[in-house]
């Protein structure tokens, strides 16, 4: 049982993360399910609670109770539940820690109802009772030490870096080729994420587009925003944010990684309630700027295996790259072939939200990814390409789970491996 | 007075129906106005290139919302089935107010009425039919398990309200005209029955249906109904 005074900060929590947009949601829905199987979730499981509508209808029940007259009145006509209903918050706790938040649902529902945003409100009462997903909030207290205490991460950072060095020379036959970090008034600060295989490829092709450029000390991704925790979120971002100030560039690429740009150019004004002072491109925008000037150049490959792209659905539906990978696809393969759905109807890989980190999640999202496997087995794809590291990681798993017998690729590596040097 | 108490009251309470119908959607709406906006603008991509485009985007998916037919054809059909059907069925009353005198003088009184019975009673059937498997569907699963004793009770108030408007429609010996004549008298502030509904068993059914009606107006803006305006909205975030 919880203690009135956690349970009246819960209250508030509804009522404060409430806003304009998600009264509307909770008005109008119809409750008419039709979302059903826009769901991966629910069309593999066929568990009701994971109807994109009945998890927004748990907090349209906690909202009933406490700010409705009527659903004060008459709870049991709107089924409204005190906030500290066990089953209702464990309910709410797998709902909304299992969304991968895709908006798949929003597209199809005839109000276009934003479960993802209902959620968020679902995860801030989960924290206010000190019941957010443990995993990602250490995962988010690590970034935030890492922010607080850069010093000691910098000299490991430089050494890997520099040890990283000859292979960009050897590759794009460049002596001059580095990874400049640190460096001030740079044009671009190109955020990455941590390991070599998000900053190598990327380095490649700045080097050879002659950009002047300079890498982030921190990775794009933000546990913050996964755990639905917008202070943790905001710390996170502003690490980047501060950075690009201190170095007064013009411009920050945020690698392949479909919830780090949002971050940075959609949430970070919301919570801030002021845009970053420069530019937000992601890199796969970049990339296909880069080459549509000229300023890099791929070889047509020979190579007859299929190769297929996954639209990420933070990085298409949700942030509307949809022709740029396609673009740099079809100018280095003959052999691109759609998955169906795409573009803005693409299903969700099963792995973003965050889920590829949390262990206990594993089983579930291969599982409900049988959809995007299945797809995937259709085309008889040899390559998969997905500017998303969740999708990749997850698509990974799919190809050893599903037998898929696929390579799974960023775009940045696969332009780097055709570019013409 | 020629109207028993049960009728007199239910037309009474038509004039509390609209006060609380105009009182409280204008509540609803200040209350959504007022409330705090997200800065940012979180719509889905592709977005429409410009206003012009957009406005057309909006009311192409309030009023059709053509991805739906996709993921869930039956509903589709029915929802927009049901949602013309009552859209004509409202029109069709608009014939109390005023006799629609464009249409008689075009083509004659009885075949307006001719048109009016036919019609009347398509689209009110319609809604039947609709109502019956938005009931029914409700009670299959999954839908039972995210369904709410609201959802339920608003069916079966627009069950009560389209069966006896049918009935009336079908059956009994009054006409147009004695409605008319019921309906201006409520519009007067003078509620009463003309003789030929004070005679007639008729009057049971006007006065339930009047009262169901009332009931649905009066808990309209405080329901899942709002979605009539707030759709607009929320298809509006989408595109932006």
């Amino acid at each position: 049982m919880l203690d009135s005074e956690k349970k009246e900060l819960m209250i508030q929590t509804l009522k404060n993360k409430v806003d304009k947009q998600i009264l509307y949601y909770l008005d109008i829905c119809a409750r008419c399910a039709i979302c059903r199987d826009a769901c991966h979730q629910y069309k593999i499981t066929k568990d009701p609670k994971y109807i994109p509508a009945y998890r927004a209808e748990l907090i349209r029940r906690l909202y009933k109770k406490y700010f409705s007259v009527l659903g004060r009145m008459f709870p049991n006509i709107y089924e409204a539940k005190e906030v500290d209903d066990e089953f209702l918050l464990s309910e709410l706790y797998q709902v909304a820690y299992a969304c991968t938040g895709c908006r798949r649902c929003m597209y199809y529902c005839p109000f276009s109802i934003d479960t993802l945003q209902i959620l968020s409100v679902a995860k801030a009462i989960l924290l206010s009772a000190g019941m957010g997903n443990q995993i990602l909030q250490e995962l988010s207290d690590a970034a935030i030490a890492k922010g607080e205490n850069i010093g000691i991460f910098k000299d490991i950072f430089v050494k890997m870096l520099k040890e990283s060095e000859p292979e960009i020379r050897e590759k794009i036959k460049d002596k001059n080729a580095e990874i400049p970090i640190d460096k001030k008034n740079a044009d671009v600060l190109y955020v990455a994420l941590s390991g070599m295989h998000s900053i190598l490829p990327a380095a490649i092709i700045f080097n050879k587009a002659k950009i002047n450029w300079t890498l982030s000390m921190f990775e794009a991704e933000n546990y913050g925003y996964f755990l639905g925790d917008s202070e943790k979120a905001k710390t996170i971002a502003d690490r980047i944010v501060k950075e690009a100030e201190r170095l007064n560039v013009k411009e920050v690429v945020i690698t392949e990684c479909g919830h780090a740009y949002r971050v940075i150019n959609f949430f970070y004004e919301a919570w801030t309630g002021q845009a970053p002072p420069f530019k937000v491109t992601a890199l796969i925008d970049a990339i296909s700027r880069y080459a549509k000037e000229g300023l890099i150049e791929v070889n047509k490959n020979s190579s007859s295996e299929i190769v297929t792209y996954h639209d990420p659905c933070q990085v298409g539906r949700n942030a509307g790259f949809f022709d740029e990978p396609r673009y740099l696809i079809n100018s280095i393969t003959d052999n691109f072939r759609e998955l169906t759905p795409n573009r803005t109807k693409s299903w969700c890989c099963g792995g973003g939200g965050g889920l590829v980190a949390i262990p206990e999640m594993d089983e579930f999202r291969i599982k409900t990814g049988e959809i995007k496997a299945n797809q995937i087995k259709e085309v008889q794809a040899g390559i998969v390409i997905s500017t998303c590291e969740n999708c990749r990681l997850q698509i990974n798993s799919l190809n050893e789970r599903y037998e898929l017998n696929i390579k799974v690729k960023s775009m940045m590596e696969f332009v780097a491996e055709n570019l013409k040097v | 007075m020629n109207m028993d108490p049960f009728s007199f009251i239910v037309a009474i309470l038509v004039y509390v129906a609209v006060l609380v119908f105009i009182s409280g959607m204008t509540f609803k709406i200040i209350v959504w106005a007022r409330s705090p906006g997200m800065k940012i603008n979180l719509g889905m991509y592709p977005k429409p290139k410009n206003g012009f485009i957009r406005f057309f985007k909006i009311l192409k998916d309030s009023f059709i919302f053509p991805q739906t037919l996709e993921v869930d054809r039956w509903m589709w059909v029915f929802a927009m089935l049901f949602h013309f059907a009552l859209f004509v069925a409202l029109f069709g009353h608009f014939r109390l107010v005023k006799e629609f005198t464009f249409v008689s003088n075009v083509i004659g009184i009885d075949n307006l009425n001719t048109l009016g019975a036919v019609g009347g009673g398509t689209v009110g059937i319609t809604m039947l039919i609709a109502l019956v498997y938005y009931l029914f569907r409700r009670f299959a699963s999954p839908y039972k398990d995210i369904s709410v004793p609201e959802d339920f009770l608003l069916i079966l108030l627009l069950l009560g309200i389209a069966g006896l408007g049918v009935h009336m429609r079908f059956f009994g010996t009054v006409h147009t005209e004695d409605y008319r004549e019921y309906f201006q008298s409520i519009m007067r502030f003078k509620p009463a029955f003309n003789k030929a509904l004070a005679q007639s068993q008729t009057r049971w059914v006007l006065s339930w249906h009047v009262l169901f009606v009332n009931l649905f107006v009066i808990y309209f803006p405080f329901s899942k109904l709002v979605h009539v305006i707030g759709t607009f909205f929320t298809n509006k975030i989408r595109s932006e």
